[in-house]
């Protein structure tokens, strides 16, 4: 089995830790990242914008400034996990391993999943009394930052199993992924914006993400929440089916 | 009546191939047969294909045709059961940065499927027979040359492989650790471990092996018992074996 063979499980516990031995440079800067943005959007915007839908501006950007550490966290990890295993070529200890592509694709991108979730999870501890609300829809919230999470660390072992270069990484992290994340409407309603910003959000996966979390957290979404579920599980099988032919057949890897 | 292990070769390669992507043809239809329980020597010079035939072997490398057994495994169709057979001391170092020492015997074992327990003593073992028990709780990225050498020695056994491939293991290495490394080799081999051994010390090769092999351009040139192999070539000693084959195709 997939998931209960201790090959598996073995390369999973050293995805978490690796990012728990060194958890001062993997969790605590980017927890005060998320907690910078709170208090200066919050409170810098706040005081203009007051109210979207409703619901008061600080506790308006909270899920989505969750989703967007959770989001950058998982893609990060798996992304530099796999490029430097294949930098330094220990990831051939893997590769000769009784392990199925399948299996080492899951680890990687499970290991990432569960740092995306830990920092997702730490700006709502964080952020949920300072900001003072109640999560509407708790389980809907855990599954939405299982599903995202999960996509996006696929999609940054798929990056770490393609890229040649440490560029290669920061670029999509930088020139891709924050971008797409800043624009995610994490600081705003799309219905807010003009209609061709409008009809460019809804091509932009983490809207998707953002938009459910807020759902769940809120009870506030620009879309129908479940089908917005859906789109996101089909983002998560698409970067999953990637990472995972990446891992198969990625440049240095099995030449 | 049931056949036993007995006569089953430890690693049969049919007709191996492997071309690069930028066209370069490292193993132009190689056969191999190990028997089990050699000592076996692959000698050859660089990129002569030692290197990409291991590698073929645990699919590292993807071949473009031809089949390998690992003791009757199918080593692609049947990776698992093939793969945990093989233990690899590869020829440059290659040890996880972000774990100990201790971390790396216990994570290998993991990887290959070996039960917690088992894998504690093996590694306490090994730690011992190399020497590490001092550095066991050191990160393998602090280690000097010689060190990592002996983490990379005991990687490869830590999981009681059946064959061990022993890719290039003592360039670099200090004439003591040499001499303690093919003391206990032999001694692995004694007990009935499979050896697939490269290098470029001819020396080594033979006084150790039972049996050699040298390759060329990607095929075997020759191979037999040191003995066989001087007579046959009318050579004083292995070197002068290796002259004559390889010596002989690179001057066309």
């Amino acid at each position: 089995m997939i998931f209960t063979d201790r090959t598996f499980q073995t390369l999973l516990s050293r995805e978490i830790l690796r990012f728990t031995r060194v958890w001062m440079q993997t969790i605590v800067p980017q927890l005060l990242t998320s907690l910078l943005y709170l208090v200066v959007f919050g409170i810098a915007l706040g005081g203009r914008i007051k109210q979207i839908e409703g619901i008061p501006y600080l506790e308006y950007i909270l899920p989505g400034i969750a989703l967007m550490s959770l989001i950058t966290n998982s893609q990060m990890n798996s992304s530099w996990s796999v490029f430097d295993a294949k930098r330094e070529r220990y990831i051939d200890e893997v590769l000769i391993s009784p392990m199925s592509d399948l299996q080492i694709t899951f680890a990687y991108s499970l290991g990432g999943m569960l740092r995306g979730v830990v920092m997702g999870a730490g700006v709502f501890v964080v952020g949920v009394p300072f900001v003072g609300v109640q999560i509407e829809n708790p389980l809907v919230l855990l599954v939405i930052g299982l599903l995202a999470s999960f996509a996006f660390s696929s999609l940054g072992t798929m990056v770490g199993a393609l890229a040649t270069r440490v560029e290669h990484i920061s670029l999509i992290t930088s020139v891709i992924i924050q971008p797409l994340a800043f624009l995610g409407g994490v600081f705003y309603s799309v219905g807010m914006l003009p209609d061709v910003l409008k009809v460019v959000t809804f091509f932009n996966p983490i809207f998707y993400t953002v938009d459910a979390a807020r759902y769940a957290t809120l009870g506030v979404s620009d879309l129908n929440p479940y089908p917005t579920l859906g789109m996101v599980c089909l983002i998560a099988a698409i970067c999953f089916g990637g990472a995972w032919w990446a891992i198969s057949h990625g440049p240095n890897l099995r030449y | 009546m049931s056949v036993g292990v007995n006569g089953v070769p430890a690693l049969k390669i049919e007709k191996l191939r492997k071309t690069y992507s930028n066209g370069f043809l490292a193993l132009d239809g190689v056969s191999l047969e190990v028997e089990a329980g050699k000592f076996f020597g692959l000698l050859g010079p660089n990129g002569a294909g030692k290197t990409t035939l291991i590698n073929g072997v645990v699919s590292l490398a993807r071949p473009d045709s031809g089949s390998v057994e690992v003791f009757g495994r199918d080593a692609f169709r049947e990776f698992r059961e093939a793969r945990r057979m093989i233990g690899v001391s590869p020829q440059e170092v290659n040890l996880d940065k972000f774990l100990t020492v201790e971390e790396t015997l216990l994570f290998h074992a993991g990887y290959y499927g070996v039960p917690k327990k088992k894998a504690r003593e093996r590694a306490e073992e090994l730690l011992e027979r190399f020497e590490l028990t001092g550095k066991r709780g050191q990160r393998t990225n602090t280690l000097s040359g010689g060190m990592k050498r002996r983490v990379l020695f005991a990687r490869a056994l830590i999981h009681n492989p059946k064959v061990l491939f022993l890719d290039e293991p003592t360039a670099g290495v200090d004439v003591e650790l040499r001499y303690k490394l093919w003391g206990y080799i032999r001694e692995l081999n004694r007990g009935g471990m499979t050896i697939l051994l490269t290098t470029h010390y001819l020396e080594e090769a033979e006084a150790l092996c039972d049996e050699i092999a040298l390759i060329n351009g990607g095929t075997i040139a020759a191979q037999g018992g040191s003995e066989d192999l001087k007579e046959r070539y009318e050579a004083r000693n292995v070197e002068e074996v290796y002259m004559k084959v390889i010596g002989h195709d690179l001057h066309g």
